[in-house]
């Protein structure tokens, strides 16, 4: 047995031991209620998430709050405890009222949650909302009428899409008291998310929309967009500029079928774009002076539940009068390059043909002349193939001079010396102008600026009549002295007119320059003068002037792998001057 | 009776061949005046009246198709055959010549005199 004594040590253990099971059932309990609160926490967190993730893969880039409410309702019942979840959308012209009911309720129910809600909305709007027509939609359980339990609870979520109220979403249930604040808070949160999301998606679209129309109103084509039934949407400037429209907003079709009634049927290409979905090009067609590429192709959506389908048409005029420029320019320049090339060719031919067969041979005159003649042929041939290997090596980028400490002095003089014949023969005065201060020694392709130095002078012969005057000039240019200055205080002749760039420019050079007293170059015809294209063409050149028209293209070549300039002043019946710069 | 050939051609090689050609291929038939463009052609034309004429249509300052519609308004130019001497690349262009009474075409770059001659025999037979 237990002695007596030992009773009130056993009973103060017995308490301890009470109150030791007390505090750690309590505590048990305590952790328990706390792992249950994270658990429900969690739980709301992964509900929370899983909403979002399902509003975003259900309606992907949609702008339609409407759907993102329906996954809201259509969900909710997983997180929260309610009779009904509704919303009520403000549209145009009515009201969307959707209601979808987790258990049955009176149509008394329903109809006080419908009054409550377009309170809150008229209380929300700050004006009234009863003429409005409300569409109402009920989903889920029965409504039964012999359920009379009331409204007991119940909470709002305003919807507020880029800072204006759009609609409401309610949360209602037969039983008082239910919703928390923490519950409410978490609807809340979600449907701000996805109301946030629409915001920023309608922001994007605007932003691109904005984007587009800016890049329509400033592109160059002409563009025209027509719904399904030709109703023009849209028609940028460029599209008003082609059929000259001049009044105010958008044309309408039929002033682009007017306008090209004669040459394309517009409105059967749209038709037969929009029905047959097909892109159709009309390559050319020559509309008011100018030559259109015109493009019909259907529009087709490319987003959402309509992709794929043909939402109009789009009228595309692209301008092509300048590619078709460029194209005869150069359909002109290879068949003048042909006949250049085939002439010669065609004669040393015959040549070859007339010294076999007939009795040419045997006149010593007569065969002599058809020597100089194969001579002459073949060297124009060849010249021609030469002029085109160089043009061909500057347009690659592959046009290289080789440059060395050469006199320049020297090499003018001897091409004076060498064209002095030629003035003669022409009855022309010839003069060099040489200024001291040019240096011996010039960094040059000797063999390159030699050519450069025959081309201008021969050009300047040419051109120049019998009992005119040429002059060649070499001087120094200092930078921000013009070059017509410079040369009159030599008392050269020089001419300005039609000159494009400022010479004083012109960084410290070695300046070449040959006036001529010829007929002088047309202004329009000045900025030709190097371009290979129209150089060819037969108007540049007549009988008295034969050359491969390739020539000042190449000079230019030359002098700018030199590092040089090229220029030309001309005044009609005055003369030229055309100059070069070699810089230090 | 010796006929007029006038051949009308700012290519001076090619009109030389074509003259020594048909002097010696028409062993003294012909007698072959040249002029080097449109101008001088008229000119020749008006003072030798040709019974044919031999016209490049690729001449600067006045073309073949400019020199034969200002013959072909003279009273002396109205009836004389031409034979034109184009490029194959100028084919195109040849409707217009034929409007204007043009009898046969040589291809500059691939001619023969044989052939010429054949033409040119033919024309004025």
């Amino acid at each position: 047995m237990v002695p007596r004594e030992l009773f009130p040590a056993i009973a103060v253990l017995t308490v301890l031991y009470l109150v030791v099971v007390a505090f750690s059932y309590w505590g048990v309990r305590r952790t328990k209620r706390k792992i249950y609160e994270k658990d429900a926490e969690v739980k709301r967190r992964l509900y929370e998430l899983a909403i979002l993730k399902e509003i975003s893969d259900r309606t992907g880039y949609s702008l339609n709050i409407q759907k993102i409410l329906d996954v809201i309702v259509g969900s909710l019942n997983q997180f929260l405890e309610y009779s009904a979840v509704s919303y009520m959308l403000l549209e145009p012209s009515k009201i969307v009222f959707k209601a979808d009911l987790e258990r049955s309720v009176s149509t008394h129910f329903i109809k006080e949650i419908r009054t409550r809600m377009l309170g809150s909305l008229t209380a929300l709007l700050g004006r009234d909302l009863a003429d409005m027509e409300v569409e109402e939609t009920i989903t889920g359980a029965i409504m039964i009428d012999i359920i009379e339990e009331p409204v007991q609870s119940y909470f709002n979520i305003p919807l507020v899409i880029g800072g204006e109220l759009v609609g409401v979403l309610t949360v209602s249930h037969t039983k008082a008291g239910l919703y928390k604040e923490s519950e409410m808070e978490i609807l809340y949160k979600i449907v701000n998310q996805a109301s946030q999301a629409v915001t920023k998606l309608e922001e994007v679209v605007k932003t691109e929309q904005g984007k587009i129309a800016a890049m329509l109103e400033s592109m160059l084509e002409g563009v025209v967009m027509t719904d399904r039934e030709y109703h023009i949407l849209a028609a940028n400037p460029a599209a008003k500029f082609v059929i000259g429209y001049k009044g105010e907003g958008t044309p309408t079709i039929f002033d682009f079928i007017d306008a090209f009634k004669d040459l394309l049927d517009i409105r059967s290409k749209l038709e037969e774009a929009i029905k047959l979905d097909k892109i159709i090009t009309v390559k050319e067609v020559f509309f008011s002076n100018k030559y259109y590429q015109i493009v019909v192709s259907p529009v087709k959506s490319n987003v959402g539940f309509t992709k794929g389908e043909i939402l109009g048409g789009v009228i595309i005029f692209h301008d092509v009068t300048h590619e078709k420029e460029a194209e005869k320019m150069r359909n002109d320049f290879t068949s003048m390059m042909v006949h250049e090339l085939r002439s010669p060719l065609g004669n040393i031919k015959k040549i070859g043909e007339m010294m076999r067969s007939s009795k040419v041979l045997e006149d010593k005159q007569a065969s002599s002349e058809y020597v100089s003649m194969l001579y002459e042929s073949s060297s124009s041939m060849l010249d021609l193939v030469n002029d085109l290997l160089d043009v061909a090596k500057l347009e690659a980028g592959k046009f290289a001079v080789e440059k060395n400490q050469e006199n320049l002095k020297e090499i003018l003089a001897e091409r004076v010396k060498f064209f002095d014949t030629t003035a003669r023969d022409v009855g022309v005065t010839f003069k060099l102008l040489m200024e001291s201060a040019v240096p011996d020694s010039v960094a040059i392709d000797s063999k390159r600026i030699t050519q450069v130095m025959n081309n201008l002078f021969s050009n300047a012969f040419n051109y120049t009549p019998k009992g005119g005057m040429v002059t060649a000039l070499c001087f120094m240019h200092k930078k921000g002295a013009s070059l017509d200055i410079e040369a009159r205080t030599m008392l050269a002749p020089w001419i300005t007119d039609n000159m494009s760039a400022d010479t004083a420019l012109i960084p410290d050079s070695v300046v070449v320059a040959v006036t001529d007293t010829g007929e002088g170059i047309l202004t329009e015809n000045i900025e030709r003068l190097f371009n290979k294209f129209i150089q060819f063409s037969s108007s540049a050149r007549d009988s008295e002037h034969k050359g491969t028209g390739l020539g000042l293209v190449i000079v230019k070549g030359i002098v700018e792998a030199h590092g040089g300039v090229i220029g030309v002043g001309s005044k009609r019946g005055t003369g030229s001057t055309f100059y070069f710069t070699l810089p230090l | 009776m010796t006929k007029k050939i006038l051949i009308i051609d700012d290519d001076k090689i090619f009109s030389k061949i074509l003259r020594d050609g048909l002097v010696a291929g028409g062993n003294g038939k012909y007698e072959v005046f040249s002029a080097f463009d449109g101008e001088e052609g008229l000119q020749v034309a008006e003072r030798e009246r040709p019974d044919l004429i031999m016209l490049d249509m690729m001449m600067p300052k006045v073309t073949g198709i400019d020199f034969l519609k200002k013959f072909r308004k003279e009273e002396w130019g109205k009836e004389t055959p031409v034979i034109v001497e184009t490029q194959l690349s100028d084919m195109e262009k040849m409707s217009e010549g034929i409007e204007l009474g043009v009898r046969g075409y040589i291809i500059k770059s691939d001619y023969s005199l044989d052939t010429i001659l054949r033409q040119v025999e033919d024309i004025l037979k």
